[in-house]
């Protein structure tokens, strides 16, 4: 009972975040400068008859909300109008109907496009944590194994670098290295026509485009568990029940995974949760990088045209995976630790 | 709660987020009738590009590679050539009435639609009303504005009525795709702008295969093709988000064509093995522009929002001269542009045979002149720091230069013009905006100064002409506040005048207007720079006054290198 309660409150808090979250976004975007209608667009075809059309078409030429026709410029509107017809109610509206809109660049229903994009984000994210966490534990182990020693100062050095290297740049110095002397593609998911085949052939396509943009995700990441990992190793190492357990006469290899791995993993699986949670949107340098078409380069484009409906799409999913990253992360971790419940 | 129903609690979120996100389409499917050859490895052309269709729906395109793949995919009843002129495609003759208020458009027989279903008059009249009814068609809809009707008299006979004469039908003609009707007609009203148009139906040299927003479009060779067939089997439009990816690949042999590249990478690409660089005017060349704001008091669109805080020096046309005779064109297009361009002149670039004014001559490149007029007219740098006061002292000679912060060129440029100027002692407060914050201080606000911007034009004059209309100074395309009287009206009389050699000399005269009153100092016309692999395809069409080798004129001459 105690623990449901707990369940309850932490779930009722990450629906009020969500909530704030969705709000916050309606308004961050409107108070851009610009006109979606116009966004990026420097053509004499498109003229001022069209710009009114797409306004009517996507409801900008509705206010915003009661009171304010539009936040910047700020015009100041009716405040008695019928609140069904302003932009914001039109938005949560359909919202609590699963209706994400329709782009403007691409006239498409958001909801179908945002798919299709979290599905390569997390094909992209997905392998790449998973090899820089088991990776990252191991070495973090290792390194604090061997603290004080070559290999020690070998691996700090390592994840400190790594954790520093700006995305963008490893991202290009691999993409250069891979294609040239390894032939590896630069773009993409597929190479040209093989989206058509099935099986085998399109999965080792994949597989083929995901080596440059795996690797960088992952040395990037890497360097952070190896850090985290290493670090409360050691205090784990420092406590007197490993002193205990080296007393007993239990080897290296027991004393390390059935007695540090265990205690030292909290704090690695809390870091966990939370870094599935913002690298959904924080891979975006890679995905530019590679021309990987996943959630963070749509946002990248969406940007630069304005794309209202596609960006709070896009937010939205962000702000759902970090704030049930983050309620995931709490509960694993109250689950791991009962002494949080407690508490 | 036991611990095993908690872990339980703990696998089901997760789990549930999953497989609420996961399982969506990532692409269009295959479309029947669209497959590809299977009996022999196919012949691929793959093309590198940085853009990528916003939509397959030629009704709603805005963006220049989506007008690319409907060049590709559809037909029209002309087809834009590379010297500026328009050839008969799917019609085999085009017949005005002596009043020029109809034509009788003949269209050839035995074409197919990518289905198999026949293409007749009434998929070509339906198609005319249906771009002519949608008010809402973002580029379509200008190009129908003198149009009546469009009736289908038989199967191969079409008659377009007109509601006032025009000159140039063949341009207006060339970008209205024949849609078939048995798939559009449900698709009508507020609906087709919607209609996302996976299959992309239509009756040109290629076809839809295969489409993914934002990472590739796959097409291939129509083998029913009425004209010139490609010689190849497929091509592959793949987009890079990164532009150092995109020379990456040609230079490795993962592309055949790169459409673009920036410059930097120019001397890199030509003593790449294996590769050739190509440059020149595009198809549809873009340019540059030096936007001054001049927007008088009377003209200030101030119910539309006109704020009209541009500096009053600039009204002043003996300034805007001075600055035109202290801009070096040709040390920007060689610094710049590294050489590849040429200066500009006026709005219309230089590739717009005939409509481009071959008489003018530009402001010469004379600092001493151009001193000497502002000292003659009063601006004088009376405390001698370096920077003329309006000739009532009160104010400096100082603009606000801004551009948008997504141009390549625009920071070295403005960088360039920044000293050029400073040298008759003007000074620029130099600032890159976000393109839509400029386009918020621009116009109709006319809360600036100068601005170094651009456009991109068509084949055909009179849009580009049209922005410097005083009715589109409240529209906001009007974006310098330009306003002459003799201009409008000729451009009212170029839009009619059937006379070809008329109407070139009307829109001479109103580029000799422009250019007197320096409404814009265009600094250069910015060439197309391409490359492509020389070890896979040959036939490359880089012969011609225009460059674009995506263009389908280039795609069905390519063929693969015989080894």
């Amino acid at each position: 009972m105690k623990r449901f309660k707990y369940l309850l409150n932490k779930i009722k808090w990450a629906v009020f975040a969500l909530l704030f979250v969705l709000v916050l976004n309606f308004f961050l975007f409107r108070v851009l400068p610009g006109d979606p209608a116009r966004a990026g667009v420097k053509d004499p075809r498109m003229t001022a008859d069209s710009q009114q059309a797409i306004r009517v078409r996507f409801g900008l030429d509705k206010p915003v909300i009661n009171c304010f026709v539009s936040l910047n410029p700020l015009k100041l509107g009716n405040c008695l109008i019928n609140p069904l017809q302003t932009q914001f109610f039109i938005y949560f509206g359909n919202l609590l109907q699963g209706d994400l809109g329709i782009s403007y660049q691409t006239n498409r229903p958001v909801g179908e496009m945002l798919g299709g994009f979290l599905l390569n984000t997390l094909i992209l994210i997905g392998f790449g944590q998973i090899i820089a966490i088991f990776l990252g534990i191991f070495l973090g182990l290792i390194a604090a194994w061997k603290s004080h020693t070559a290999i020690d100062f070998g691996a700090m050095t390592f994840s400190l670098v790594a954790w520093s290297l700006p995305t963008f740049w490893l991202g290009i110095v691999l993409l250069f290295l891979g294609s040239t002397y390894l032939g590896l593609p630069v773009v993409g998911k597929f190479s040209a026509g093989m989206s058509l085949q099935e099986g085998w052939l399109k999965f080792l396509d994949v597989a083929k485009h995901l080596i440059l943009p795996t690797l960088t995700f992952t040395v990037v990441m890497l360097g952070e568990y190896m850090l985290i990992m290493r670090s409360t190793v050691l205090e784990v190492l420092s406590e007197d029940y490993i002193l205990t357990a080296k007393a007993k006469g239990l080897n290296t290899f027991q004393i390390l995974v059935d007695h540090a791995l265990r205690n030292a993993m909290l704090p690695m699986v809390t870091i966990i949760a939370l870094n599935l949670g913002f690298t959904v949107a924080g891979a975006i340098q890679i995905e530019s990088v590679f021309s990987w078409p996943g959630l963070g380069l749509a946002i990248f484009q969406a940007v630069n045209r304005r794309d209202y409906p596609v960006l709070q799409g896009a937010f939205l999913i962000i702000a759902i995976t970090v704030i049930f990253a983050n309620l995931f992360a709490e509960l694993l971790y109250s689950y791991l630790d009962p002494r949080v419940q407690a508490s | 709660m036991s611990r095993k129903t908690w872990l339980l609690v703990l696998l089901i979120i997760p789990a549930m987020i999953l497989s609420a996100c996961g399982g969506a389409k990532t692409e269009t499917p295959v479309v029947q009738g669209t497959e590809v050859p299977t009996t022999k490895t196919p012949v691929i052309v793959r093309v590198g590009y940085a853009g990528s269709p916003d939509t397959l729906n030629p009704t709603a395109g805005i963006l220049s590679e989506a007008w690319t793949m409907y060049g590709l995919v559809y037909s029209s009843i002309y087809m834009p050539q590379y010297d500026n002129s328009f050839k008969l495609d799917i019609a085999d003759s085009v017949t005005p009435s002596a009043d020029n208020m109809s034509y009788t458009i003949k269209i050839k027989p035995n074409v197919m639609f990518h289905d198999g279903t026949p293409l007749t008059a009434k998929d070509v009249a339906f198609s005319l009303n249906f771009y002519r009814e949608g008010v809402d068609f973002p580029y379509m809809n200008g190009y129908t504005t003198s149009f009546a009707d469009a009736v289908a008299q038989d199967d191969s006979t079409v008659i377009l009525t007109m509601n006032t004469p025009v000159p140039n039908i063949d341009y207006l003609l060339a970008y209205l795709y024949i849609l078939p009707e048995h798939i559009w007609s449900a698709h009508t009203g507020a609906a087709a702008m919607e209609f996302d148009n996976a299959a992309m139906i239509g009756s040109g040299p290629f076809k839809m295969v295969d489409y993914a927003q934002g990472e590739f479009v796959h097409l291939a060779a129509n083998p029913d093709y009425y004209g010139t067939k490609p010689l190849v089997d497929e091509v592959v439009f793949q987009t890079f988000s990164n532009e150092d990816a995109l020379v990456q690949a040609i230079k490795t042999g993962q592309v055949d064509m790169i459409t673009e590249f920036p410059l930097t990478a120019l001397a890199t690409l030509t003593s790449t093995d294996n590769v050739k660089v190509v440059s020149g005017p595009g198809l549809a060349p873009d340019l540059n522009d030096i936007i001054i704001n001049q927007v008088s008091a009377d003209n200030c669109p101030v119910a539309d929002g006109g704020l009209c805080t541009g500096h009053p020096a600039l009204q002043d046309v003996v300034v805007r001269q001075a600055l035109a005779h202290a801009t070096d064109k040709q040390q920007l297009v060689d610094i710049v542009l590294l050489g590849e361009g040429t200066p500009g002149l006026t709005l219309i670039p230089d590739a717009l045979i005939p409509w481009f004014n071959t008489s003018i001559q530009d402001y010469t490149y004379d600092v001493a002149a151009a001193n000497q007029m502002l000292e003659t007219a009063g601006y004088k740098d009376v405390d001698g720091d370096g920077v003329r006061e309006m000739p009532d002292g009160t104010t400096k000679l100082e603009f606000r230069f801004n551009w948008p912060s997504d141009s390549t060129v625009a920071p070295r440029a403005a960088e360039m013009i920044s000293n050029m100027w400073g040298d008759i002692g003007v000074k620029l407060q130099l600032q890159a905006l976000d393109p839509d914050a400029l386009t918020s201080i621009c116009c109709p606000a006319f809360d600036y100064d100068i601005m170094f911007w651009g456009w991109g034009s068509d084949p055909d004059p009179s849009f580009l002409l049209s922005v410097m209309l005083t009715d589109q100074i409240p529209t906001g395309m009007n974006e310098t506040g330009f306003s002459d009287a003799t201009f409008d009206d000729l451009y009212i009389q170029q839009g009619q005048q059937l006379d070809k050699e008329t109407r070139k000399s009307e829109i001479w005269q109103m580029q000799q207007i422009v250019f007197d009153k320096v409404a814009y100092i265009i600094p250069f016309y910015t060439n197309a720079v391409q490359a492509y692999r020389t070890d896979t395809f040959t036939g490359w069409i880089t012969d011609q006054p225009k460059l674009e080798l995506q263009n389908v004129l280039s795609l069905v001459a390519v063929e693969p290198i015989k080894k």
